[in-house]
């Protein structure tokens, strides 16, 4: 009799603590996600462009202070608002897009403030090439959307990356810059 | 003799005078759309940051190098706002917000800037928006003149930024879930004509 009891009362713990690793899922509300990047035009003025199709979720766990989030980027939906530019940044000198559409992130390591995110590690695969970027929180917030009527999660987050590293090489050699600064606005919505 | 000295000074000083007018006279630098932008950038929900542009920007800087002194007038065509949102664009263009039917253009006009150093100092002008004008003041974190390769001329530009308040140029809506404060980021670059 004692035997199964502590059998079932294992398994309900187990049980128990595999639900609240899991944590609540977000979905990735797309008209409040962008990931725009800047990149300094011969130092002279600094271009900003952004990618419009995107999908994506979030799991964070507050107890456990962890997380995972998964967002994939279209890189044919990239937008500066200069077409030809447009263009030239999708072809194979930058984006490769027509072979390589999606530039993925998956973040696995969260870090907090509080009960609030303060970073994100993770990997970055780009052109086919993975490799670790940490994303930084500026603010990070939870509220109640009273249009959803759902909690919504989100804020800004920010890096910086060689683009190089990933094999994307164009122009370094008469001073387009190697760096580029990502800025991201999240917003995400409970299920 | 005397009148032959007379006026060969007069060329002289006229010549003199040409070549000083030629010097002092700030040259004109047409904006070049394909790298002259208004972001701008709310807070939504006291938690994200939405960006957005305006993709239609006209205007012309003039600049003297010499003086370091010179003039900024750019024009933004209203319904060229784009968000990556189409839906909201819309909204953007309606009443509440541009008012892009009786607004059609919002502009910046500054007769001050000063550039020292290569480093341009705060840009001192008018902001219109909404049919309502309003000084502005605009900091540059940005300033250089550079030989274009490709273009082949003198290119002059950088970033530019202020902030305001949407409620001061009487919209509104959405007030306060979409901020009040507008942060406005202008990349211009201008062409030496």
């Amino acid at each position: 009799m004692n035997k199964p009891t502590l059998l079932t009362l294992a398994l309900l713990a187990a049980v128990a603590s595999s639900a609240r690793a899991e944590g609540t899922t977000y979905q990735i509300d797309p008209t409040h996600t962008f990931v725009t990047f800047e990149a300094s035009h011969f130092n002279t003025s600094t271009l900003r462009g952004r990618f419009d199709k995107k999908d994506g979720s979030v799991v964070i766990d507050r107890q456990a202070k962890s997380g995972k989030a998964e967002i994939t980027i279209d890189a044919t939906s990239i937008d500066t608002g200069v077409g030809p530019l447009d263009g030239h940044l999708k072809s194979k000198d930058f984006f490769n897009a027509a072979e390589s559409p999606s530039v993925k992130f998956v973040g696995d390591q969260f870090s907090f403030d509080g009960d609030k995110v303060a970073a994100v590690s993770g990997q970055l695969t780009m052109l086919g090439k993975t490799l670790p970027v940490t994303l930084k929180a500026n603010r990070f917030n939870c509220y109640n959307n009273p249009l959803l009527k759902r909690e919504v999660c989100g804020g800004d987050f920010e890096t910086t990356i060689a683009r190089s590293q990933w094999g994307m090489n164009y122009g370094l050699n008469f001073g387009l810059p190697d760096n580029i600064r990502l800025l991201i606005q999240v917003e995400a919505v409970k299920q | 003799m005397a009148i032959r000295q007379a006026l060969l000074m007069v060329g002289a000083a006229l010549v003199g005078w040409q070549a000083a007018t030629a010097a002092a006279a700030p040259a004109t630098y047409t904006i070049d759309p394909s790298h002259t932008k208004v972001y701008w950038e709310t807070r939504h929900f006291g938690t994200s940051t939405h960006r957005g542009r305006f993709d239609s920007v006209e205007g012309h800087i003039q600049f003297d190098r010499d003086s370091g002194r010179g003039e900024v007038s750019i024009s933004i065509a209203t319904a060229s706002v784009s968000s990556g949102v189409p839906a909201l664009d819309t909204v953007l263009r309606g009443s509440s917000f541009l008012a892009s039917d009786a607004h059609p253009s919002a502009y910046f006009v500054s007769h001050g800037l000063r550039v020292e150093g290569g480093h341009a100092q705060e840009l001192r002008g008018e902001f219109t928006l909404r049919g309502i004008s309003r000084p502005l003041s605009l900091q540059a974190t940005n300033f250089a003149c550079r030989q274009d390769a490709q273009l082949q001329r003198e290119v002059c530009g950088g970033d530019f930024e202020a902030e305001i308040l949407r409620s001061d140029y009487g919209s509104t809506f959405g007030l306060p879930f979409v901020g009040d404060k507008v942060r406005l980021l202008i990349a211009v670059e201008g062409i030496r004509q």
